[in-house]
């Protein structure tokens, strides 16, 4: 890993990595490295990684890192190092932190640290509010955090010793560790890393999905539920503001003149207030001063009533209609007489209204502020996004179920206040082949591409491409074979002859939920599921996060007292984003499939035609690209680093072509041999079998000394410096 | 009748035992027959000493119950009056499986306990075969002081027996074959019941309740493979169907499982995500919704098929660890109700923290002093011992440089004397002595005499070394004899010794001889017998 370039100076990276081979760490170890030398230039390392789990192995290696540090330089170092995450993982208020979900969580600390409500507590001692954020309040605020590596639990922990609320803990650190939402939330941006972004270094780690995240971030959908939603919220606001009226008018004088000085004003300090709000909303639209039209809280009510109204009759069509956002801005100016500008800032209006009037809950003005924030967003951009409605579903073309797409089609909005902000990006992840496709999706100009390979005492990975079964069927998931029999009764066979020589875990990935409930429904019929139960047990994913939890676990521990156990999963699913199967845990993953993404949505067709025209990306190129970092994400779930080995089967004849193995990343990529590129089952059987046998050996120090393992003396040494240098020209 | 005094629970006529009609007695504590017109039982079995009994197929023309004991022994009774048979021995049948249960607790512990520890050992069951089968010693005494051995032995080492987990594919074992007209047959084993009713514990209990008040056995399983509940991937409809009970209970332990949620936070997918996308929100244009309304028929049944194999293979993990776990489990939940809920994330993390600390042994510095692996040239040398004697006199490497040189000096003056040299036939005989095969180098032969001998040989006379240690260990455990009881045991102990020299040494002793010429390990053998007892 020492050949890592120097990208820190200026500009931004793409690496690949494989994973388990020290990715984290040596990207932490060189950049703390140079914080430490440099500490003008680089102030401050956003790690931005996926998943919480994920977060809090980062900070663990980071801790790893730094008591390396204190035992060779022998003096304690200042450096504070920190997670962070949102309410629900960090409260540590005995009521609220007992939810469940994140949405009840934020809610209730709301509902328990508003501005108006401590305010309200002031004159009233028997109001509730939250004791943590009282004290931290009172006395945390100008306590600095002691320095040191702070993990989830360990920031819990102090804020339990302290009486402190750790969510708001937020201060000055040096490295900052958190899911990457909250940076592509510019506000939330703002608050953790105000005046030195400049001189940040930030890093995305998994970010093979870093598109579809931005994407995701910056699509609506309505439905007609949604609308009847806010309608209700509407009827509730406009009551609150009559009773408000009556009782307390001077406040509502007070909020208007509030919005004529400016939303900027307003903002100030009001942490509180600000939560991780669902769509990336511009920020611009701060420094300005809200319009008059939607000022009073009356008009405004009313504004939305007819904007509202307006997109109850944009879906009851019978037909799909897709338009640009600049048509449906000019369409909704004919219909009902609603500007661009007010609706821009619609979305922070609402928050103002919802604060002025001291509504609590803000959860149940979901409906609300999610048409509020698709007004924001459809007046603010007019490139990069498009509006489907589509009557009813596709599968069912007689019940009348309309929705309104909003869609993002364009990543780079997204990152692109991220890319202006820092002076460098680094993205990395285990799966991010073909390199250069990211640099043109997310719109900006890297000055390192690198793709890096395991160097493996042992091949410890074996990919097979199975492409006929016994009986020289072709297998394939392709749209014309689905449903025939032959190949599912052979991907049947596959499973199961594997399930037989395969010790402890197997994960199976399928292409998509509908087609895994197909396959096993048959399998069922045919008996093969129940000659795989002989030598293994079968958990199955399902679209129910907390039922799959709950397979996962049993799986797991299946594995774990040796009966061994197959899961059955989804690719694109939830399993194979963010579930890692080390060692016993997966021994084998079979990808039955390409799982390519499901063409037929109009979303996504529109999105094809947004790549090609502004990116020039054709559209099969795009689709093989997406299937196969998914692929390459699923079978890479299996192994975690150089001591753990698993077979990777790829179980569809397409992946022998050149288009598609050529998208693979490069480490798994150079163990595909020319010989195991179209394999019959009882070949890849055979070639299993041997593979498993190999690995099976005891693995000790001295077979690694020297290969994957250096001591001190052969690092200096003068020909390993050769052969480093030879291995990172031919990167 | 000889035992007016006992409760008699059922008595069925015409019984035939042996060719002899008679009657069948089934009381409180034993069964018991006897041959008509006479007054006594000739046959009379505590219900105690029957492991089983078996039943002839229905449609054999011969109605018979078969009851065999502990001993292996078996008495077969055949129910021979014409119209009443099968109804005869079906109560008879009836009756005893009440009341087998009942003494099987109290059968015989020692015996149990005897049978356990033969089969845990192979080689004390091989040693009973020496001794005991072959009448060499009585079970008696060869029991005598193992027995005894057992009760010092911390029982709690053989409760813990590893427990035999469930075939997961249990059901599919249960090969349903067609009897030609328009039926299944399915083949149920003392096993596969076991298995549902520890993988079901629902079917147990609809078991318990209906059979035999309500059902037959027969029955309950007939119901059974026609349910619903079986067969899962039918939708549930039908409420007369006594297992859909069953369903519905399942469902819930599933639900509150699911409830529950997971204990490890690394595989929550629920939390995995910080920040999950509210409704409404990101591209969610190519799920199909999930809610029930809108599935199809068949989607639903592959849904349920999805859920039987979730639920199926989670039962069948839990009966495997359930026994050993209820302990532990309950500890942990006292521990953690007794502490505040809220407190309880203060225990966890160092499970989390091991799972997110992957350590990579390789380059952990090693700590504890370097061992060296022990790397053997001659596994024989290292197998057989130090030899005693020169290994005790070092020599100094003063010591060889002055005998180097002083060989040196010999040889340098070392002169020839031709005329006192060995004849040449003397030289011939030396070196042919010397030779691989010759007289001095028999004991270089004796080395090999493993690969010599084929294994079963090797194995018998391993068997024939641990029963003559068996035998003198009783031998000897006779010293001092000092009282009346000793002498005369040790008396029959040289006795036994020497039938075991008759009928086992010397039998092998000869099989040996004749087919390998070298005897010297039967010789070795018998007299290192005759050592230890003299």
């Amino acid at each position: 890993r020492d050949e890592l370039p120097r990208l820190l100076d200026d500009g931004h990276g793409v690496l690949e990595m494989p994973s388990g081979t020290g990715k984290t760490i040596s990207l932490l170890s060189l950049i703390v490295a140079y914080q430490r030398a440099f500490p003008l230039e680089v102030t401050k390392l956003i790690y931005c990684s996926r998943t919480v789990p994920e977060i809090e192995k980062v900070v663990e290696e980071l801790r790893k890192l730094m008591e390396f540090y204190s035992k060779q330089t022998r003096e304690s170092n200042n450096f504070l190092a920190l997670a962070l995450s949102s309410r629900r993982n960090l409260c540590i208020h005995p009521e609220v932190s007992s939810l469940r979900f994140g949405k009840e969580v934020d809610g209730k600390c709301h509902s328990l640290t508003a501005s108006y409500i401590r305010a309200q507590h002031h004159s009233n001692p028997s109001f509730p509010v939250c004791q943590f954020y009282e004290e931290f309040d009172a006395v945390g605020r100008q306590v600095p955090l002691p320095a040191g590596i702070y993990n989830l639990d360990d920031l819990k922990d102090f804020g339990r010793r302290k009486g402190w609320c750790p969510y708001y803990l937020i201060l000055h650190a040096n490295i900052v560790v958190y899911s990457y939402h909250y940076l592509l939330d510019p506000k939330i941006a703002d608050l953790v890393s105000k005046e030195l972004a400049k001189k940040s270094v930030v890093v995305f780690d998994e970010a093979h999905n870093i598109d579809n995240v931005c994407i995701d971030s910056m699509s609506v959908n309505i439905t007609r539920r949604t609308l009847d939603h806010c309608q209700n919220n509407v009827d509730t606001l406009h009551n609150t503001i009559h009773k408000i009226k009556e009782t307390d008018a001077a406040k509502l004088k007070e909020e208007y003149r509030r919005l004529v000085e400016g939303l900027k004003e307003a903002n100030v300090a009001r942490e509180t207030d600000v939560y991780l709000s669902n769509p990336v909303l511009p920020d611009e639209i701060l420094q300005e001063a809200v319009p008059g039209t939607i000022r009073t809280a009356e008009h405004f009510v009313g504004f939305l009533r007819r904007f509202l109204e307006y997109l109850k009759s944009r879906l009851r069509v019978q037909h799909v209609i897709q338009e640009s956002a600049p048509q449906f801005l000019k369409d909704i100016y004919d219909k009902v007489c609603i500007d661009r500008k007010p609706l821009r800032f619609c979305a922070e209006r609402l928050q103002s209204l919802l604060r002025t009037l001291e509504i609590t809950d803000i959860a149940d003005f979901s409906a609300a502020t999610l048409i509020s924030n698709f007004a924001t967003l459809v007046s603010t951009y007019s490139q990069g996004f498009t509006i489907i409605i589509e009557p009813f579903e596709d599968r069912t073309p007689t019940i009348a179920n309309p929705v309104l797409h909003f869609s993002c089609m364009d990543p780079s909005i997204a990152i692109k206040p991220v890319f202006q902000r820092f002076q460098s990006v680094i993205i990395t992840s285990g799966t991010l082949s073909p390199l250069d496709i990211y640099p043109r999706i997310l719109d900006f100009h890297p000055v390192t591409m690198a793709s890096f390979t395991m160097t493996l005492a042992r091949t410890c990975l074996c990919p097979l491409i199975v492409g006929r079964g016994n009986d020289q069927v072709a297998l394939s998931s392709k749209f014309e074979t689905r449903e025939d029999f032959a190949v599912i009764r052979n991907y049947g066979n596959l499973l199961m002859e594997m399930s037989a020589i395969v010790p402890d875990g197997i994960v199976a990935f399928f292409t998509s939920y509908v087609y895994m409930e197909n396959i096993v429904a048959s399998w069922y019929e045919q008996g093969i599921l129940e000659n795989i139960q002989r030598n293994k047990l079968i958990f199955i994913e399902t679209q129910d996060a907390a039922e799959t939890s709950m397979a996962l676990e049993k799986y797991q521990e299946a594995c774990e007292n040796g009966r061994g156990a197959i899961l059955l999963s989804v690719a694109r699913g939830k399993v194979s984003e963010g579930i890692d199967f080390v060692h016993h845990f997966g021994r084998a993953v079979i990808m039955f499939g390409v799982p390519y993404v499901y063409t037929q949505s109009r979303i996504l067709k529109a999105r094809l035609e947004y790549l090609r025209d502004q990116f020039q990306i054709r559209e099969n190129d795009f689709l093989t690209f997406d299937a196969m970092r998914h692929a390459a994400q699923c079978v890479g779930r299996a192994i975690r680093g150089k001591t753990d080995y698993g077979l990777m089967i790829f179980a569809d004849k397409r992946y022998a072509r050149a288009d598609k193995r050529g998208k693979l990343p490069r480490w798994i990529q150079e163990h595909i041999t020319d010989g195991s590129l179209n394999l019959t089952v009882d070949e890849a059987v055979q070639l299993s079998k041997h593979f498993l046998r190999q690995m099976a050996q005891p693995f000790r120090q001295e077979d690694q000394l020297g290969l994957s393992l250096l001591t001190l003396e052969q690092l200096e040494s003068e020909e390993m410096l050769q052969k480093i240098a030879q291995v990172a020209h031919q990167t | 009748m000889a035992s007016l005094s006992e409760e008699v629970l059922l008595v069925v006529k015409k019984v035939r035992q042996r060719k002899q009609d008679g009657t069948l007695y089934l009381m409180a504590e034993r069964i018991a027959w006897g041959p008509e017109g006479k007054d006594r039982f000739t046959v009379s079995h505590l219900y105690a000493d029957i492991r089983c009994q078996k039943i002839s197929p229905d449609g054999k023309a011969k109605v018979q119950l078969q009851l065999v004991l502990h001993s292996g022994e078996s008495t077969t009774f055949h129910f021979a009056n014409e119209s009443t048979a099968l109804k005869d021995r079906e109560a008879a049948k009836e009756l005893l499986q009440q009341l087998l249960p009942k003494f099987k607790k109290k059968a015989n512990k020692e015996l149990e306990e005897k049978n356990r520890m033969l089969q845990e050992d192979p080689v004390l069951f091989q040693l009973y075969k020496d001794l005991v089968v072959s009448q060499v010693i009585s079970a008696e005494e060869f029991w005598a002081n193992r027995l005894g051995g057992v009760t010092n032995t911390d029982p709690a080492q053989y409760k813990y027996k590893q427990e035999v987990g469930i075939s997961g594919a249990f059901l599919a074992d249960i090969r349903p074959q067609t009897d030609g007209c328009n039926g299944l047959r399915y083949n149920l084993t003392a096993d596969i019941i076991e298995s549902i009713f520890r993988t079901y514990p629902a079917v147990k209990q609809k078991y318990n309740e209906n059979v035999p008040h309500n059902l037959t056995e027969k029955e309950f399983w007939t119901r059974f493979f026609q349910s619903h509940y079986f067969h899962r991937d039918r939708i549930n409809t039908g409420t007369q169907d006594i297992f859909s009970e069953c369903a519905k209970q399942d469902e819930k332990g599933l639900k509150s499982m699911v409830v529950q949620g997971v204990k490890n936070p690394l595989v929550d997918l629920l939390s995995l995500e910080d920040k999950t996308l509210d409704e409404g929100y990101g591209v969610c244009g190519a799920q199909p919704s999930t809610s029930n309304s809108n599935r199809t028929v068949k989607e639903s049944s592959n849904y349920a098929i999805i859920k039987r194999f979730n639920h199926h293979s989670a039962m069948v993990l839990a009966a495997g660890s359930r026994k050993g776990e209820t302990p532990t489990d309950q500890a942990s939940e006292t521990s953690s109700t007794d502490g505040n809920s809220r407190d309880s994330d203060f225990f966890q993390p160092p499970v989390k923290k091991v799972k997110l600390q992957e350590e990579y042994e390789d380059l952990q510095q090693e700590n504890r002093p370097k061992t060296v692996p022990l790397n053997l040239k001659k596994s024989d040398r290292y197998a057989h011992g130090p030899v005693p004697l020169q290994s005790q006199q070092y020599t100094t490497s003063q010591d060889i440089i002055n005998s180097v040189n002083y060989i040196q000096h010999e040889m340098a003056n070392y002169k020839p004397n031709l005329t006192q040299v060995l004849s040449s036939t003397v030289a011939t005989s030396a070196i042919s002595a010397l030779s691989p095969g010759g007289v001095l180098m028999q004991a270089g032969a004796q080395q090999a005499i493993n690969q010599m001998v084929p294994s079963e040989v090797q194995g018998e006379l391993k068997h024939l070394y641990v029963a003559a240690g068996e035998l003198l260990r009783h031998f000897w455990s006779c010293f001092p004899v000092n009282t009346p009881f000793l002498e005369e045991k040790v008396i029959k102990m040289k006795s036994n010794l020497e039938r075991f020299q008759l009928t086992k040494l010397r039998p092998f002793q000869e099989k040996i001889q004749r087919q390998y010429l070298s005897t010297n390990v039967i010789l070795l053998f018998s007299q290192w017998l005759r050592d230890w007892c003299w």
